[in-house]
């Protein structure tokens, strides 16, 4: 699904970075990078379905590099939503925790209830990872992504270049 | 022929931090030298696309990159490359050794655009990829430096100082065996 303009309408922070006007399929792998590069910070990766199907070796990437911060989320609606909802392959069979599982994570999760997934979110978010968890939601009507100033999302209004710096600055030279 | 220590000296002297890609038998004398390095992380990515995303989110952390791939794998990052070092303006080093090069030259070939077709990309005497791998940088935007000999390490300084003033990925081109010694 597009997490990247929910997420704004929930949080406006210095380190949140859209993975947009970007490659398609490699939010996990760039979460990673950030990952290895701050590992006393914890890194949460919010990917879609359609994006973490181009990129799976990525799974076995994250366990082979020894990263323990990073939180991989599949957000699973078993479509590609910004353009209109198509099924991705596999739509309603694909297991993405298990495939996760079967690369190497020792902690995955599974939710399709979002009671249980409220319950046990904060326990997720402790200790070491890599952690996957995948969340089935219901396809929605995210339409694509652009930049620029016209965007109600304040991630979005940079350019990928000009947010790259930013997020950069902040987690470098914070001061 | 270049000696692997040669090229992982300017790596330190670079202040490299991680190398990431896919290993290929041009590299092997210099993968083994990285492996025994303790200020390098080598971190091998299953697809060579990932390598730019990994490298991105590295540069972005703090950290100084550089990607190791062949020109087979290169050509396969295209939307990885744009998408995130390029988009991003990551000063990137690219380390690509080439397959197929020497075949190339000796039917007296040189990579060009303008001159690439169906009959010479698919003839059996030419390994294709030499062939596409400048026009493809060249198409792409990535401006790239020849490295043939231990004589020409100063261009591989020379790429690090062009990606930094340019604030996008470079490209090394290997074109010689790397040797450990």
């Amino acid at each position: 699904m597009g997490a990247v303009r929910p997420w704004a309408r929930l949080s406006e922070h210095a380190l949140d970075f859209a993975s947009a006007d970007s490659a398609m399929g490699h939010a996990a792998d760039f979460a990673l990078g950030l990952a290895l590069a701050q590992p006393a910070r914890k890194v949460i990766c919010l990917n879609g379905d359609g994006s973490m199907l181009m990129s799976l070796g990525t799974l076995v990437t994250i366990v082979a590099s020894g990263a323990t911060n990073l939180v991989l989320f599949v957000l699973q609606n078993d479509t590609y939503e910004v353009t209109g909802n198509q099924p991705v392959p596999g739509a309603g069979r694909v297991d993405y925790s298990a495939m996760a599982r079967a690369a190497g994570f020792s902690r995955v999760h599974t939710f399709a209830d979002t009671a249980a997934y409220e319950a046990a979110l904060p326990s997720i978010l402790q200790g070491a990872g890599p952690v996957c968890v995948t969340v089935k939601v219901e396809p929605g009507t995210e339409t694509p992504l652009g930049r620029g100033p016209e965007q109600t999302a304040a991630y979005l209004r940079p350019s990928l270049a000009e947010s790259a710096r930013l997020l950069r600055r902040a987690l470098v030279d914070p001061r | 022929m270049i000696h692997a220590r040669r090229i992982v000296d300017e790596l330190l002297r670079q202040g490299v931090t991680d190398v990431l890609g896919v290993p290929d038998n041009a590299a092997k004398a210099l993968l083994d030298l990285l492996a025994a390095e303790h200020a390098i992380r080598v971190l091998t990515v299953t697809r060579e696309g990932e390598a730019f995303a990994i490298a991105s989110g590295l540069w972005v952390g703090g950290r100084t990159p550089v990607v190791l791939i062949q020109n087979t794998g290169l050509l396969e990052t295209g939307d990885a490359l744009r998408g995130t070092a390029m988009r991003m303006r990551v000063p990137l080093v690219c380390l690509v050794t080439v397959r197929g090069y020497a075949r190339m030259a000796a039917q007296g070939l040189r990579p060009a655009a303008g001159a690439l077709n169906g009959e010479l990309l698919s003839r059996p005497d030419l390994d294709s990829v030499a062939l596409l791998t400048e026009p493809t940088l060249s198409a792409w935007g990535v401006p790239w430096e020849g490295l043939s000999s231990d004589h020409d390490m100063a261009r591989l300084s020379a790429a690090f100082e062009r990606a930094r003033e340019l604030e996008q990925p470079v490209a090394v081109l290997i074109t010689s065996e790397t040797v450990a010694a």
